[in-house]
């Protein structure tokens, strides 16, 4: 085409391109100069006048903290235990679900175990706060009918972590199965058949048909997951941490809230995130190669 | 009468059958529970166990109490408006982008394409938005809520889905017409793509709904806070001052009688009602979405 051709194109389209004007507009405004703005890791904020240029200051800073290095510490092993813990979870009742008649059980299953994750974090928080109360939580209930003593979970340093395991279970379980049973109401009838004929049982079908059949999306949701290892869940940290339990499940978005927001170390703040940001991006991007060669899906 | 719930009676789905009923009650009792701490009576209520299902007494004080405080019942509304507001916007700025990209070819289609999904890997930190935010004057106003994320990406992606199932042939039709394409996006786009704009406005609405993060952290006036962060503060934080501080209703010795407890759980129910209003349309929708919008082949 010539450049001719392009610009009359373009001329004769003006509708087209006022129509995509307000989601470019935005995207710009509220995406590209926030990622801009990240260049305020490189700077000292100032509230009047020009930021200055301090190179790598703060990223020296950051990497001689402790508290830095206790954050990351923690986020890598709480984004660990939910990975090896949480991850088979939605597998298993995706097999157990599929193996229920599609009638008003099945339904009621499906319905309650998908509610949680339509709700908030503060709600969900609300009802562990509860669950495990000391007073008359339930779970301190069936303790002391098992005569075991009153636990507060909340404010235990032993415990939080395995309360930030099970509420994510409780949360995300049953919604997460649903891309499993997806992927498992794909296979064929015709493989079921067969080995029925050859006299497999209900178990023997789920470990050498369903369970192989599944494999592919196995690896591509663990892929996914592995590339936002570094997001160990922030909404449920905030809604769930307190002063007594700060130092075994403070995460790197949690601090980087704490002292930007709170305490308005801008910069160093700032700092933190792109830290988080970038190696963010480089198990993104490098999962999303591994899982197009490995299984021919990726993220996009 | 076993028949019905299996697709063959044999032990293991009888197995699997109460393991997942046992797992439906770990959900909805704790739920359950709360529930009926709020309607029961708060002399009572020490009584009722963390397992208890069934009010003890039955008593609507609790919730006579949370909506006669102005500060509840202005944060209900103003959940109401941001939702209501925020998914509109949402919507018709998701599908006006949509349309132009899903059906229409333009010189730099591709480039916005790219653009797009550059934008979506990479997430800007907490502090520039914050700061980009303030500087445009929008601290403590609702347009800071209203105009985050008000294009989804990802949401972006499946309504493209959606649009393309409209056959070409009718905006071929209406444009050998002469309707231009803004005229064929709302007169015929919009209203051949209820579905998909009934699932995308779900899952904003969801969305809207729960938000608290922003808003906790943009607005400072009480008065303009929706409902999760008042139930935040409540409920999470155990902070009553602005709570029992806007109550204008109760004596000290009436709020002196109440179960803190109680409170709380009645809070959480009213903020969970309007998501179980329309559960059996999220899920049908939400479900549906989410599978064609999730891994690709």
């Amino acid at each position: 085409m010539t450049q001719k051709g392009i610009f009359q194109r373009i001329k004769k389209d003006w509708v087209i391109y006022l129509m995509l004007f307000p989601a470019i507009l935005y995207f710009v405004i509220f995406n590209v100069i926030p990622i801009i703005g990240m260049k305020l890791a490189f700077q000292d904020y100032r509230v009047i006048g020009d930021n200055i240029w301090v190179g790598l200051k703060h990223f020296k800073v950051l990497f001689d903290s402790p508290a830095f290095f206790d954050v990351l510490q923690n986020t890598i092993i709480i984004s660990s235990m939910k990975i090896i813990f949480f991850f088979p979870i939605p597998i298993i009742l995706s097999l157990m679900i599929n193996e229920l008649r599609n009638g008003p059980f099945r339904k009621y299953v499906q319905s309650v175990i998908y509610l949680p994750h339509f709700l908030s974090w503060v709600v969900i928080a609300g009802v562990w706060i509860s669950l495990l109360s000391p007073d008359s939580g339930g779970v301190n209930v069936i303790r002391n009918f098992f005569q075991l003593p009153t636990l507060d979970y909340m404010t235990s340093k032993d415990h939080i972590r395995w309360v930030l395991v099970f509420s994510e279970m409780w949360r995300s379980a049953g919604w997460d199965s649903i891309i499993y049973l997806a992927a498992i109401m794909k296979i064929s009838p015709s493989l079921y058949e067969a080995a029925r004929i050859d006299g497999a049982s209900t178990l023997q079908q789920m470990r050498f048909i369903t369970f192989p059949q599944l494999l592919s999306t196995v690896v591509v949701v663990f892929i996914l997951n592995l590339g936002f290892f570094l997001n160990a869940g922030f909404d449920q940290v905030f809604n769930m941490i307190n002063d007594s339990t700060i130092s075994k499940i403070d995460i790197l978005d949690t601090y980087v809230y704490r002292i930007g927001i709170l305490n308005g170390q801008y910069a160093y703040a700032t700092a933190a995130s792109l830290f988080k940001g970038v190696i963010g991006v480089v198990l993104i991007l490098s999962t999303h190669f591994i899982s197009k060669r490995l299984t021919g899906k990726g993220v996009w | 009468m076993m028949r019905r719930f299996f697709k063959r009676f044999t032990w293991s789905h009888f197995i699997i059958s109460t393991i997942l009923l046992i797992l439906s009650f770990m959900i909805l009792i704790p739920i359950l529970n709360l529930l009926a701490m709020s309607f029961s009576d708060p002399l009572q209520v020490h009584k009722l166990s963390g397992l208890d299902i069934i009010p003890k007494g039955f008593s609507f004080i609790n919730y006579e109490v949370l909506f006669s405080n102005p500060l509840i019942v202005r944060s209900i509304f103003n959940s109401l408006f941001l939702t209501i507001v925020g998914t509109a916007l949402n919507l018709f700025l998701t599908a006006l982008a949509a349309y132009v990209l899903a059906k229409t070819e333009f010189v730099g289609k591709r480039v916005v394409v790219v653009f797009l999904i550059v934008i979506m890997v990479f997430e800007p930190g907490l502090i520039p938005e914050y700061l980009l935010v303030k500087d445009l004057g929008l601290l403590d106003t609702y347009a800071s809520l209203l105009l985050y994320k008000t294009i989804n990406i990802f949401y972006l992606f499946i309504l493209m889905r959606f649009f393309e199932e409209v056959p070409d042939g009718i905006l071929e039709a209406a444009r050998i017409d002469g309707a231009g394409h803004f005229r064929i996006f709302t007169r015929i786009m919009l209203p051949l793509s209820k579905p998909g704009l009934a699932t995308l406005g779900l899952f904003y609405g969801v969305y809207h709904w729960n938000e608290y993060f922003r808003a906790t952290i943009y607005l400072t006036d009480p008065n303009k806070w929706p409902l999760q962060v008042v139930l935040r503060q409540f409920v999470v934080e155990r902070d009553n001052t602005t709570l029992l501080g806007a109550q204008n209703v109760l004596s000290y010795e009436q709020v002196q009688a109440l179960d803190f407890g109680s409170l709380q759980a009645g809070t959480i129910i009213i903020s969970i009602v309007p998501l179980l209003v329309f559960y059996p349309f999220i899920l049908k929708y939400y479900a549906k979405g989410t599978l064609e919008g999730g891994v690709k082949d």
